[in-house]
Protein backbone atom coordinates (compact mmCIF):
# COMPACT_ATOMS: atom_id res chain seq x y z
CA UNK A 1 0.00 0.00 0.00
CA UNK A 2 2.38 2.88 1.34
CA UNK A 3 6.81 2.17 1.13
CA UNK A 4 8.90 5.00 2.07
CA UNK A 5 12.08 3.31 0.34
CA UNK A 6 15.22 5.17 1.36
CA UNK A 7 14.13 8.44 1.76
CA UNK A 8 16.18 11.76 3.60
CA UNK A 9 15.47 14.52 3.68
CA UNK A 10 17.62 18.17 4.62
CA UNK A 11 16.73 20.97 6.28
CA UNK A 12 19.99 23.40 4.76
CA UNK A 13 22.35 22.36 5.94
CA UNK A 14 20.77 19.95 8.35
CA UNK A 15 19.83 16.23 8.14
CA UNK A 16 16.62 15.84 8.42
CA UNK A 17 16.35 12.42 8.11
CA UNK A 18 18.71 9.75 6.06
CA UNK A 19 17.76 6.36 4.61
CA UNK A 20 14.47 5.70 6.00
CA UNK A 21 12.60 2.89 4.90
CA UNK A 22 9.30 1.23 5.94
CA UNK A 23 6.06 0.22 4.44
CA UNK A 24 2.95 0.03 5.83
CA UNK A 25 0.62 -2.62 3.95
CA UNK A 26 -2.38 -3.10 6.21
CA UNK A 27 -5.05 -1.73 8.52
CA UNK A 28 -2.43 -1.26 11.69
CA UNK A 29 -1.88 1.65 14.49
CA UNK A 30 0.89 2.37 14.39
CA UNK A 31 2.72 4.55 16.67
CA UNK A 32 5.59 6.92 15.91
CA UNK A 33 8.03 7.81 18.85
CA UNK A 34 11.54 9.03 19.32
CA UNK A 35 13.09 11.85 20.96
CA UNK A 36 12.69 15.64 20.20
CA UNK A 37 14.22 16.17 16.49
CA UNK A 38 14.51 12.60 15.53
CA UNK A 39 12.55 12.84 12.74
CA UNK A 40 8.81 11.76 13.26
CA UNK A 41 7.09 15.04 11.84
CA UNK A 42 9.20 15.37 8.75
CA UNK A 43 8.69 11.76 8.09
CA UNK A 44 5.03 12.50 8.24
CA UNK A 45 5.50 15.63 6.16
CA UNK A 46 6.81 13.65 3.51
CA UNK A 47 4.65 10.67 3.05
CA UNK A 48 1.69 13.41 3.61
CA UNK A 49 2.89 15.22 0.37
CA UNK A 50 3.52 18.39 2.18
CA UNK A 51 7.70 17.84 1.79
CA UNK A 52 9.60 15.99 -1.30
CA UNK A 53 12.59 13.73 -0.61
CA UNK A 54 15.48 14.89 -1.14
CA UNK A 55 16.60 11.36 -2.36
CA UNK A 56 14.44 8.17 -2.12
CA UNK A 57 11.16 7.76 -3.24
CA UNK A 58 7.75 7.11 -1.33
CA UNK A 59 5.35 5.27 -3.34
CA UNK A 60 1.26 5.08 -2.70
CA UNK A 61 0.32 1.86 -4.49
CA UNK A 62 2.73 1.66 -6.44
CA UNK A 63 2.70 5.04 -8.00
CA UNK A 64 5.35 7.42 -6.66
CA UNK A 65 4.24 10.68 -4.17
CA UNK A 66 4.99 12.84 -7.34
CA UNK A 67 3.27 11.40 -9.70
CA UNK A 68 0.02 11.44 -7.86
CA UNK A 69 -2.52 14.31 -8.87
CA UNK A 70 -2.57 16.13 -5.44
CA UNK A 71 -6.49 15.76 -4.85
CA UNK A 72 -6.67 12.53 -5.46
CA UNK A 73 -3.98 11.60 -3.16
CA UNK A 74 -5.37 13.65 -0.45
CA UNK A 75 -8.91 11.85 -0.68
CA UNK A 76 -6.75 8.37 0.37
CA UNK A 77 -3.87 9.65 2.64
CA UNK A 78 -5.02 12.24 5.37
CA UNK A 79 -2.41 14.45 7.22
CA UNK A 80 -3.02 16.22 10.81
CA UNK A 81 -0.36 18.78 11.35
CA UNK A 82 0.53 20.16 15.01
CA UNK A 83 -0.77 23.07 15.32
CA UNK A 84 -3.87 23.30 12.51
CA UNK A 85 -6.03 25.67 14.80
CA UNK A 86 -8.07 28.06 11.82
CA UNK A 87 -7.01 31.88 11.63
CA UNK A 88 -11.33 32.95 12.95
CA UNK A 89 -13.34 31.04 14.44
CA UNK A 90 -15.36 28.35 12.72
CA UNK A 91 -18.39 26.31 13.63
CA UNK A 92 -17.29 22.44 14.58
CA UNK A 93 -19.34 21.06 11.34
CA UNK A 94 -17.61 23.54 9.25
CA UNK A 95 -14.08 22.66 9.97
CA UNK A 96 -15.41 18.86 9.61
CA UNK A 97 -16.91 19.41 6.19
CA UNK A 98 -13.86 21.39 5.09
CA UNK A 99 -12.00 18.07 5.53
CA UNK A 100 -14.27 17.12 1.86
CA UNK A 101 -12.38 19.27 0.60
CA UNK A 102 -10.45 17.07 -1.83
CA UNK A 103 -13.64 16.08 -3.59
CA UNK A 104 -15.05 19.63 -4.43
CA UNK A 105 -14.49 20.80 -8.15
CA UNK A 106 -13.10 24.19 -8.82
CA UNK A 107 -16.37 26.58 -8.09
CA UNK A 108 -18.72 23.52 -6.30
CA UNK A 109 -19.90 23.57 -2.51
CA UNK A 110 -20.09 20.95 -0.44
CA UNK A 111 -23.32 18.57 -1.03
CA UNK A 112 -25.62 16.64 1.47
CA UNK A 113 -23.43 13.38 0.78
CA UNK A 114 -20.35 15.61 2.18
CA UNK A 115 -22.08 17.45 5.43
CA UNK A 116 -23.28 13.37 5.18
CA UNK A 117 -19.83 11.97 5.49
CA UNK A 118 -18.73 14.89 8.16
CA UNK A 119 -21.92 13.94 10.49
CA UNK A 120 -20.39 10.05 10.20
CA UNK A 121 -16.87 11.50 10.96
CA UNK A 122 -17.86 13.46 13.63
CA UNK A 123 -20.06 10.52 15.41
CA UNK A 124 -17.53 8.29 15.23
CA UNK A 125 -15.25 10.50 17.06
CA UNK A 126 -18.14 10.98 19.56
CA UNK A 127 -18.26 15.13 18.48
CA UNK A 128 -21.56 15.14 16.62
CA UNK A 129 -22.90 17.05 19.70
CA UNK A 130 -20.73 19.47 19.18
CA UNK A 131 -21.10 20.74 15.43
CA UNK A 132 -22.99 23.58 16.36
CA UNK A 133 -19.86 24.82 19.01
CA UNK A 134 -17.32 27.67 17.69
CA UNK A 135 -14.17 25.70 18.01
CA UNK A 136 -12.61 28.56 19.71
CA UNK A 137 -15.54 27.90 22.63
CA UNK A 138 -14.17 24.38 23.00
CA UNK A 139 -11.21 22.20 25.30
CA UNK A 140 -8.14 21.15 23.87
CA UNK A 141 -9.57 17.46 23.99
CA UNK A 142 -12.81 18.81 22.34
CA UNK A 143 -10.99 20.36 19.34
CA UNK A 144 -8.62 16.98 18.65
CA UNK A 145 -11.44 15.27 18.55
CA UNK A 146 -12.75 17.84 16.05
CA UNK A 147 -9.92 17.78 13.69
CA UNK A 148 -9.27 14.22 13.65
CA UNK A 149 -12.73 14.07 12.46
CA UNK A 150 -12.26 16.36 9.71
CA UNK A 151 -9.00 14.66 8.54
CA UNK A 152 -11.92 11.24 8.92
CA UNK A 153 -14.75 13.09 6.75
CA UNK A 154 -12.24 12.01 3.48
CA UNK A 155 -12.79 8.56 4.22
CA UNK A 156 -8.73 8.00 3.71
CA UNK A 157 -6.95 4.50 3.99
CA UNK A 158 -4.13 5.96 5.49
CA UNK A 159 -4.52 8.69 7.90
CA UNK A 160 -1.35 10.96 9.79
CA UNK A 161 -1.36 12.81 12.77
CA UNK A 162 1.84 14.83 13.91
CA UNK A 163 1.46 14.72 17.69
CA UNK A 164 -2.14 14.38 18.25
CA UNK A 165 -1.69 14.05 22.22
CA UNK A 166 0.14 17.14 22.56
CA UNK A 167 -0.79 19.26 25.53
CA UNK A 168 -4.01 16.78 26.23
CA UNK A 169 -4.20 16.05 29.84
CA UNK A 170 -3.85 12.03 31.42
CA UNK A 171 -7.17 11.30 30.71
CA UNK A 172 -8.02 12.95 27.39
CA UNK A 173 -4.50 10.92 26.57
CA UNK A 174 -6.34 7.93 27.45
CA UNK A 175 -9.12 8.71 26.20
CA UNK A 176 -7.65 9.81 22.54
CA UNK A 177 -5.43 7.03 22.28
CA UNK A 178 -8.21 4.52 22.42
CA UNK A 179 -9.89 6.71 20.10
CA UNK A 180 -7.78 6.19 17.39
CA UNK A 181 -7.80 2.27 18.19
CA UNK A 182 -11.46 2.10 17.75
CA UNK A 183 -11.05 4.31 14.24
CA UNK A 184 -8.68 1.88 12.96
CA UNK A 185 -10.68 -1.15 13.87
CA UNK A 186 -13.71 0.49 12.47
CA UNK A 187 -12.67 1.52 9.45
CA UNK A 188 -10.07 -0.65 8.87
CA UNK A 189 -7.46 2.15 8.18
CA UNK A 190 -3.95 2.58 9.02
CA UNK A 191 -3.31 5.25 11.36
CA UNK A 192 0.33 6.45 12.20
CA UNK A 193 0.73 8.74 14.89
CA UNK A 194 3.38 10.80 16.27
CA UNK A 195 3.48 10.68 20.15
CA UNK A 196 5.95 11.32 22.92
CA UNK A 197 3.29 8.63 25.19
CA UNK A 198 4.76 5.59 24.98
CA UNK A 199 2.84 3.72 28.02
CA UNK A 200 -0.06 4.32 26.15
CA UNK A 201 0.69 3.62 22.59
CA UNK A 202 2.25 0.43 24.06
CA UNK A 203 -1.00 -0.30 25.21
CA UNK A 204 -3.35 0.28 21.74
CA UNK A 205 -0.64 0.25 19.21
CA UNK A 206 0.01 -2.70 17.08
CA UNK A 207 3.42 -1.44 15.70
CA UNK A 208 5.86 1.16 17.01
CA UNK A 209 8.42 3.09 15.01
CA UNK A 210 10.95 4.66 17.03
CA UNK A 211 12.94 7.06 15.54
CA UNK A 212 16.31 8.11 16.42
CA UNK A 213 18.55 10.88 14.99
CA UNK A 214 16.87 10.96 12.06
CA UNK A 215 16.82 7.29 11.03
CA UNK A 216 14.53 3.84 12.41
CA UNK A 217 15.66 2.75 14.97
CA UNK A 218 13.50 -0.21 15.29
CA UNK A 219 10.19 -0.91 13.44
CA UNK A 220 8.60 -3.84 16.07
CA UNK A 221 5.55 -4.95 18.11
CA UNK A 222 5.24 -2.67 21.17
CA UNK A 223 6.38 -5.57 23.61
CA UNK A 224 9.79 -5.90 21.84
CA UNK A 225 10.86 -1.71 22.19
CA UNK A 226 8.97 -1.40 26.09
CA UNK A 227 12.07 -3.04 27.49
CA UNK A 228 13.86 -0.53 29.78
CA UNK A 229 17.69 -1.30 28.49
CA UNK A 230 15.92 -0.60 25.03
CA UNK A 231 14.56 2.65 26.59
CA UNK A 232 17.89 4.02 27.71
CA UNK A 233 19.49 3.49 24.80
CA UNK A 234 16.92 4.97 22.03
CA UNK A 235 15.80 7.83 24.87
CA UNK A 236 18.72 8.47 27.01
CA UNK A 237 15.71 7.64 29.87
CA UNK A 238 16.40 5.27 33.29
CA UNK A 239 13.41 3.35 33.48
CA UNK A 240 11.76 0.41 35.34
CA UNK A 241 9.15 -2.28 34.13
CA UNK A 242 6.25 -1.99 36.11
CA UNK A 243 3.43 -4.91 36.01
CA UNK A 244 -0.14 -3.97 36.49
CA UNK A 245 -3.50 -4.71 34.90
CA UNK A 246 -1.95 -7.42 32.76
CA UNK A 247 0.93 -5.10 31.23
CA UNK A 248 4.17 -4.13 31.44
CA UNK A 249 4.66 -0.47 31.89
CA UNK A 250 7.22 1.79 32.12
CA UNK A 251 8.23 4.23 34.96
CA UNK A 252 11.09 6.52 35.79
CA UNK A 253 13.77 4.86 38.12
CA UNK A 254 14.40 7.82 40.43
CA UNK A 255 17.83 8.12 41.92
CA UNK B 1 -13.57 -1.97 26.54
CA UNK B 2 -15.31 1.16 25.12
CA UNK B 3 -14.90 4.01 27.48
CA UNK B 4 -16.99 7.10 25.99
CA UNK B 5 -18.18 6.06 22.29
CA UNK B 6 -21.41 5.30 22.51
CA UNK B 7 -24.25 4.93 20.15
CA UNK B 8 -24.01 2.62 17.23
CA UNK B 9 -23.04 3.69 13.53
CA UNK B 10 -26.69 3.76 12.54
CA UNK B 11 -27.78 5.98 15.12
CA UNK B 12 -29.58 8.90 13.45
CA UNK B 13 -27.51 12.04 12.42
CA UNK B 14 -28.33 15.48 13.89
CA UNK B 15 -30.35 17.72 11.36
CA UNK B 16 -27.33 18.54 8.83
CA UNK B 17 -26.19 22.04 9.46
CA UNK B 18 -25.44 23.13 5.46
CA UNK B 19 -24.12 26.55 4.53
CA UNK B 20 -25.03 26.86 1.09
CA UNK B 21 -24.13 30.31 -0.78
CA UNK B 22 -25.23 33.15 1.21
CA UNK B 23 -27.82 35.09 -1.23
CA UNK B 24 -29.76 36.65 1.37
CA UNK B 25 -26.94 38.58 2.87
CA UNK B 26 -25.66 39.07 -0.98
CA UNK B 27 -29.27 40.23 -1.56
CA UNK B 28 -29.03 42.16 1.94
CA UNK B 29 -25.47 43.78 0.91
CA UNK B 30 -26.87 44.64 -2.24
CA UNK B 31 -29.86 47.00 -1.98
CA UNK B 32 -28.31 48.63 0.86
CA UNK B 33 -25.06 49.30 -1.38
CA UNK B 34 -27.55 50.57 -4.22
CA UNK B 35 -29.60 52.98 -1.48
CA UNK B 36 -25.81 54.44 -0.35
CA UNK B 37 -25.42 55.31 -3.96
CA UNK B 38 -28.58 56.72 -4.74
CA UNK B 39 -28.94 58.56 -1.60
CA UNK B 40 -24.98 59.83 -2.23
CA UNK B 41 -25.85 61.05 -5.69
CA UNK B 42 -28.51 63.34 -4.48
CA UNK B 43 -27.15 64.38 -1.49
CA UNK B 44 -24.22 67.64 -1.99
CA UNK B 45 -23.33 71.25 -2.23
CA UNK B 46 -26.76 71.98 -4.77
CA UNK B 47 -29.80 69.80 -3.41
CA UNK B 48 -31.00 67.65 -6.68
CA UNK B 49 -34.93 66.89 -6.90
CA UNK B 50 -35.67 63.57 -8.17
CA UNK B 51 -38.86 65.04 -9.71
CA UNK B 52 -36.40 67.49 -12.01
CA UNK B 53 -34.00 64.41 -12.82
CA UNK B 54 -36.83 62.71 -14.25
CA UNK B 55 -38.40 65.43 -16.13
CA UNK B 56 -35.11 65.65 -17.75
CA UNK B 57 -33.73 69.55 -16.28
CA UNK B 58 -30.57 69.81 -18.42
CA UNK B 59 -28.50 71.03 -14.70
CA UNK B 60 -29.50 68.78 -12.19
CA UNK B 61 -29.10 65.87 -15.53
CA UNK B 62 -25.42 67.03 -15.97
CA UNK B 63 -24.88 67.73 -12.15
CA UNK B 64 -26.28 63.90 -11.71
CA UNK B 65 -24.94 62.34 -14.78
CA UNK B 66 -21.43 64.32 -14.84
CA UNK B 67 -20.74 65.11 -11.39
CA UNK B 68 -22.28 62.88 -8.90
CA UNK B 69 -23.10 59.55 -10.00
CA UNK B 70 -19.58 58.98 -11.88
CA UNK B 71 -18.15 59.86 -8.17
CA UNK B 72 -20.84 57.67 -6.07
CA UNK B 73 -20.06 54.77 -8.52
CA UNK B 74 -16.07 55.08 -8.28
CA UNK B 75 -16.33 55.33 -4.81
CA UNK B 76 -18.41 52.10 -4.27
CA UNK B 77 -16.03 50.46 -6.33
CA UNK B 78 -12.59 51.86 -4.82
CA UNK B 79 -14.50 50.24 -1.59
CA UNK B 80 -15.33 46.78 -3.52
CA UNK B 81 -11.41 46.80 -4.50
CA UNK B 82 -9.80 47.66 -0.80
CA UNK B 83 -12.26 45.15 0.70
CA UNK B 84 -11.56 42.45 -1.57
CA UNK B 85 -7.41 43.01 -0.84
CA UNK B 86 -8.06 43.33 2.66
CA UNK B 87 -10.12 40.12 2.49
CA UNK B 88 -7.65 38.17 0.70
CA UNK B 89 -4.50 39.60 2.00
CA UNK B 90 -5.65 38.13 5.98
CA UNK B 91 -6.83 34.70 4.11
CA UNK B 92 -3.17 34.52 3.00
CA UNK B 93 -1.74 35.66 5.36
CA UNK B 94 -3.61 33.94 8.13
CA UNK B 95 -3.17 37.33 9.64
CA UNK B 96 -6.25 39.66 11.14
CA UNK B 97 -3.85 42.99 10.73
CA UNK B 98 -3.27 42.23 7.56
CA UNK B 99 -4.34 45.06 4.57
CA UNK B 100 -3.44 46.10 1.06
CA UNK B 101 -1.65 49.69 3.50
CA UNK B 102 0.37 47.70 5.88
CA UNK B 103 1.97 45.46 3.11
CA UNK B 104 3.76 48.08 1.50
CA UNK B 105 1.19 48.73 -1.42
CA UNK B 106 -0.48 52.05 -0.69
CA UNK B 107 3.44 53.57 0.02
CA UNK B 108 4.49 52.36 -3.36
CA UNK B 109 1.72 53.89 -5.01
CA UNK B 110 1.66 57.18 -2.85
CA UNK B 111 6.03 57.50 -3.66
CA UNK B 112 5.26 57.34 -7.39
CA UNK B 113 2.90 59.96 -6.88
CA UNK B 114 5.26 62.03 -4.69
CA UNK B 115 7.89 61.41 -7.75
CA UNK B 116 5.90 62.52 -10.37
CA UNK B 117 5.10 65.61 -8.73
CA UNK B 118 8.58 66.39 -7.26
CA UNK B 119 10.04 67.05 -10.55
CA UNK B 120 7.40 68.86 -12.35
CA UNK B 121 5.94 65.91 -14.33
CA UNK B 122 2.76 66.43 -12.74
CA UNK B 123 2.35 69.87 -14.01
CA UNK B 124 3.78 69.42 -17.59
CA UNK B 125 2.15 65.82 -18.12
CA UNK B 126 -1.53 65.87 -17.19
CA UNK B 127 -3.01 63.03 -15.36
CA UNK B 128 0.29 61.23 -14.97
CA UNK B 129 -0.13 60.79 -10.98
CA UNK B 130 -2.17 57.74 -11.14
CA UNK B 131 -0.10 55.68 -14.16
CA UNK B 132 2.62 56.97 -11.55
CA UNK B 133 1.02 55.65 -8.39
CA UNK B 134 -0.36 52.30 -10.06
CA UNK B 135 3.53 52.09 -11.10
CA UNK B 136 4.39 52.63 -7.78
CA UNK B 137 2.00 50.11 -6.56
CA UNK B 138 3.43 47.54 -8.56
CA UNK B 139 7.08 48.12 -7.54
CA UNK B 140 6.46 47.70 -3.78
CA UNK B 141 4.09 44.55 -4.44
CA UNK B 142 7.43 42.86 -6.26
CA UNK B 143 9.83 44.43 -3.45
CA UNK B 144 7.82 43.10 -0.38
CA UNK B 145 6.96 39.38 -2.22
CA UNK B 146 10.89 39.20 -3.42
CA UNK B 147 12.16 40.14 -0.18
CA UNK B 148 10.09 37.73 1.96
CA UNK B 149 10.85 34.98 -0.44
CA UNK B 150 12.91 31.95 0.79
CA UNK B 151 13.83 29.47 -1.45
CA UNK B 152 10.10 28.42 -2.54
CA UNK B 153 8.46 29.34 0.30
CA UNK B 154 7.06 32.93 1.20
CA UNK B 155 6.85 33.45 4.79
CA UNK B 156 3.55 35.30 6.04
CA UNK B 157 6.09 36.31 8.54
CA UNK B 158 8.44 38.04 6.30
CA UNK B 159 6.21 39.21 4.40
CA UNK B 160 4.48 41.53 7.11
CA UNK B 161 7.81 42.69 8.66
CA UNK B 162 9.16 43.32 4.84
CA UNK B 163 5.93 45.82 4.31
CA UNK B 164 6.62 47.32 7.38
CA UNK B 165 10.00 48.17 6.72
CA UNK B 166 8.90 49.28 2.67
CA UNK B 167 6.49 51.64 4.25
CA UNK B 168 9.30 53.24 6.06
CA UNK B 169 11.68 53.69 3.18
CA UNK B 170 8.37 54.97 1.11
CA UNK B 171 7.30 57.41 3.98
CA UNK B 172 11.16 59.14 3.79
CA UNK B 173 10.91 58.93 -0.62
CA UNK B 174 7.90 61.09 0.38
CA UNK B 175 9.50 63.51 2.44
CA UNK B 176 12.20 64.10 0.07
CA UNK B 177 10.10 64.59 -2.76
CA UNK B 178 8.36 67.12 -0.61
CA UNK B 179 10.99 68.62 0.24
CA UNK B 180 12.62 69.43 -3.43
CA UNK B 181 8.60 69.87 -4.56
CA UNK B 182 7.68 73.70 -5.45
CA UNK B 183 5.19 75.20 -3.25
CA UNK B 184 1.61 74.57 -5.77
CA UNK B 185 2.91 71.20 -6.23
CA UNK B 186 2.76 70.22 -2.77
CA UNK B 187 -0.38 70.63 -1.98
CA UNK B 188 -1.64 69.13 -4.82
CA UNK B 189 0.03 66.27 -4.15
CA UNK B 190 -0.45 66.22 -0.14
CA UNK B 191 -4.33 66.54 -1.48
CA UNK B 192 -3.67 63.34 -3.30
CA UNK B 193 -2.11 61.61 -0.71
CA UNK B 194 -4.97 62.15 2.12
CA UNK B 195 -7.31 60.40 -0.77
CA UNK B 196 -9.85 62.47 -2.85
CA UNK B 197 -12.58 61.67 -4.92
CA UNK B 198 -12.68 65.26 -6.25
CA UNK B 199 -12.00 64.65 -10.15
CA UNK B 200 -14.01 60.98 -10.67
CA UNK B 201 -14.54 60.66 -14.26
CA UNK B 202 -16.63 57.73 -16.37
CA UNK B 203 -12.90 56.85 -17.61
CA UNK B 204 -11.68 56.03 -13.95
CA UNK B 205 -14.97 54.34 -13.41
CA UNK B 206 -14.59 51.86 -16.52
CA UNK B 207 -11.37 51.04 -15.29
CA UNK B 208 -11.95 50.45 -12.08
CA UNK B 209 -14.96 48.02 -13.00
CA UNK B 210 -12.79 46.14 -15.33
CA UNK B 211 -9.96 45.62 -12.85
CA UNK B 212 -12.45 44.52 -9.92
CA UNK B 213 -14.30 41.75 -12.45
CA UNK B 214 -11.17 40.44 -13.31
CA UNK B 215 -10.12 40.28 -9.98
CA UNK B 216 -13.34 38.86 -8.76
CA UNK B 217 -12.98 36.42 -11.25
CA UNK B 218 -9.76 35.12 -10.65
CA UNK B 219 -10.40 34.87 -6.94
CA UNK B 220 -13.12 33.09 -6.95
CA UNK B 221 -11.92 30.46 -9.18
CA UNK B 222 -8.73 30.16 -6.07
CA UNK B 223 -11.78 30.36 -3.39
CA UNK B 224 -12.22 26.92 -2.83
CA UNK B 225 -8.28 26.37 -2.24
CA UNK B 226 -7.54 30.02 -0.48
CA UNK B 227 -10.42 29.15 2.09
CA UNK B 228 -7.95 26.40 3.35
CA UNK B 229 -5.62 28.67 4.16
CA UNK B 230 -7.27 29.06 7.15
CA UNK B 231 -5.53 26.20 8.61
CA UNK B 232 -2.01 26.58 7.77
CA UNK B 233 -0.06 26.01 4.47
CA UNK B 234 0.71 22.57 5.16
CA UNK B 235 -2.67 21.42 6.11
CA UNK B 236 -3.53 22.91 2.77
CA UNK B 237 -0.75 21.42 0.97
CA UNK B 238 -1.53 18.14 2.43
CA UNK B 239 -5.41 18.35 0.86
CA UNK B 240 -3.46 18.86 -2.31
CA UNK B 241 -3.58 22.46 -2.75
CA UNK B 242 -0.93 23.81 -5.43
CA UNK B 243 -0.26 26.66 -1.94
CA UNK B 244 2.74 28.42 -4.12
CA UNK B 245 0.65 29.14 -7.02
CA UNK B 246 -2.31 29.92 -5.23
CA UNK B 247 -0.28 32.24 -2.79
CA UNK B 248 1.40 33.84 -5.92
CA UNK B 249 -1.83 34.96 -7.98
CA UNK B 250 -3.78 35.66 -4.68
CA UNK B 251 -1.53 38.02 -3.88
CA UNK B 252 -0.93 39.49 -7.01
CA UNK B 253 -4.34 40.12 -8.25
CA UNK B 254 -5.04 41.71 -4.83
CA UNK B 255 -2.18 44.13 -5.24
CA UNK B 256 -2.89 45.03 -8.15
CA UNK B 257 -6.51 45.92 -7.23
CA UNK B 258 -5.76 47.90 -4.12
CA UNK B 259 -3.07 49.94 -6.91
CA UNK B 260 -5.73 51.13 -9.18
CA UNK B 261 -8.01 52.05 -6.36
CA UNK B 262 -5.14 53.90 -4.68
CA UNK B 263 -4.12 55.24 -8.04
CA UNK B 264 -7.68 56.41 -9.23
CA UNK B 265 -8.43 57.98 -5.11
CA UNK B 266 -5.30 58.70 -3.04
CA UNK B 267 -5.08 56.80 0.17
CA UNK B 268 -8.41 55.99 1.69
CA UNK B 269 -7.34 53.41 5.05
CA UNK B 270 -8.83 51.37 6.92
CA UNK B 271 -11.73 49.92 4.32
CA UNK B 272 -9.48 46.80 3.44
CA UNK B 273 -8.83 46.40 7.43
CA UNK B 274 -11.85 47.02 9.03
CA UNK B 275 -14.93 45.71 6.35
CA UNK B 276 -13.35 41.81 6.03
CA UNK B 277 -13.84 41.93 10.20
CA UNK B 278 -17.64 43.65 10.01
CA UNK B 279 -19.01 40.61 7.63
CA UNK B 280 -16.76 37.96 9.92
CA UNK B 281 -18.74 39.41 12.88
CA UNK B 282 -22.20 39.29 11.07
CA UNK B 283 -22.34 35.92 8.89
CA UNK B 284 -18.66 34.19 10.68
CA UNK B 285 -17.98 32.43 6.99
CA UNK B 286 -14.91 31.11 4.80
CA UNK B 287 -13.17 32.85 2.57
CA UNK B 288 -15.66 31.97 -0.51
CA UNK B 289 -18.63 33.93 1.24
CA UNK B 290 -16.68 36.57 2.51
CA UNK B 291 -15.37 37.76 -0.42
CA UNK B 292 -18.65 39.01 -2.44
CA UNK B 293 -19.78 40.05 0.96
CA UNK B 294 -16.76 42.05 1.46
CA UNK B 295 -16.84 43.48 -1.63
CA UNK B 296 -20.57 45.16 -1.00
CA UNK B 297 -20.17 46.27 2.32
CA UNK B 298 -16.27 47.97 1.37
CA UNK B 299 -18.47 49.79 -1.28
CA UNK B 300 -21.10 51.18 1.11
CA UNK B 301 -18.72 52.49 3.49
CA UNK B 302 -16.96 54.03 1.17
CA UNK B 303 -19.65 55.74 -0.67
CA UNK B 304 -21.17 56.58 3.17
CA UNK B 305 -17.91 57.74 3.81
CA UNK B 306 -17.82 60.18 0.48
CA UNK B 307 -20.67 61.48 1.43
CA UNK B 308 -20.05 62.21 4.70
CA UNK B 309 -17.01 64.04 3.58
CA UNK B 310 -18.54 66.67 1.54
CA UNK B 311 -21.59 67.16 3.10
CA UNK B 312 -20.29 67.86 6.89
CA UNK B 313 -18.34 71.05 6.40
CA UNK B 314 -20.12 72.39 3.04
CA UNK B 315 -18.91 73.68 0.70
CA UNK B 316 -15.55 72.64 1.32
CA UNK B 317 -14.64 69.26 1.55
CA UNK B 318 -12.97 66.99 4.00
CA UNK B 319 -10.23 64.37 2.69
CA UNK B 320 -12.28 61.14 2.48
CA UNK B 321 -8.88 59.01 3.59
CA UNK B 322 -8.72 60.92 6.85
CA UNK B 323 -12.29 60.40 7.27
CA UNK B 324 -12.03 56.80 6.94
CA UNK B 325 -9.36 56.56 9.19
CA UNK B 326 -11.08 59.04 11.98
CA UNK B 327 -13.54 56.28 11.92
CA UNK B 328 -11.79 53.38 11.64
CA UNK B 329 -9.00 53.80 14.28
CA UNK B 330 -11.62 53.72 17.31
CA UNK B 331 -13.61 50.95 15.80
CA UNK B 332 -10.36 48.97 14.72
CA UNK B 333 -8.97 49.37 18.44
CA UNK B 334 -12.53 48.22 19.92
CA UNK B 335 -12.04 45.03 18.15
CA UNK B 336 -8.53 44.55 18.80
CA UNK B 337 -9.34 44.71 22.29
CA UNK B 338 -12.72 42.54 22.17
CA UNK B 339 -10.61 39.59 20.30
CA UNK B 340 -9.03 37.02 22.47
Amino acid sequence: MLEVAEVSYRYGEVEGLSGVTVTLDRPQLVALVGPNGSGKSTLLKLVARVLAPASGEVRFEGKRLRDWDGKEYAKRVGYLPQDPDPTFPMRAIDVVVSGRAPFLGRFERESDADYEAAAKAMELCDALHLADRYLDEMSGGERKRIFLARVLAATPAVILLDEPLAALDLSHVQQFSLLLRDVVDRTHCTVVYATHDLNWAAAYCDRMLVMQRGTLAIDAPPAEVMRPDTIRELFGFDAAAVEAGGRSWLVPRVP
Amino acid sequence: MRLWISGSAGSKLLPLHRRPHNRLGLILLALILLGAIALAASIGATSLSWRALIAGDATTRTIFFDIRLPRTILAALIGAALAVAGVTFQTLLRNPLADPFILGVSGGAASGAAIATAFGLARRVPGIVPPMAFLGACAATGAVFLLARRREYTDPTRLLLSGLVLNAFFSAVILICFALSPQGDLTAALKWMMGTLFAAQWSDVVLLLVLLIVTMAVLVSIANDLRLFAFGEEDAKSRGVAVERVKIIGFITASIVTGAAVAVSGIIGFVGLLVPHLVRMIWRRDFRDLLPLSALAGGTLVVLADLLSRIVIQPSELPIGAFTAVLGVPFFLMLLRRSR
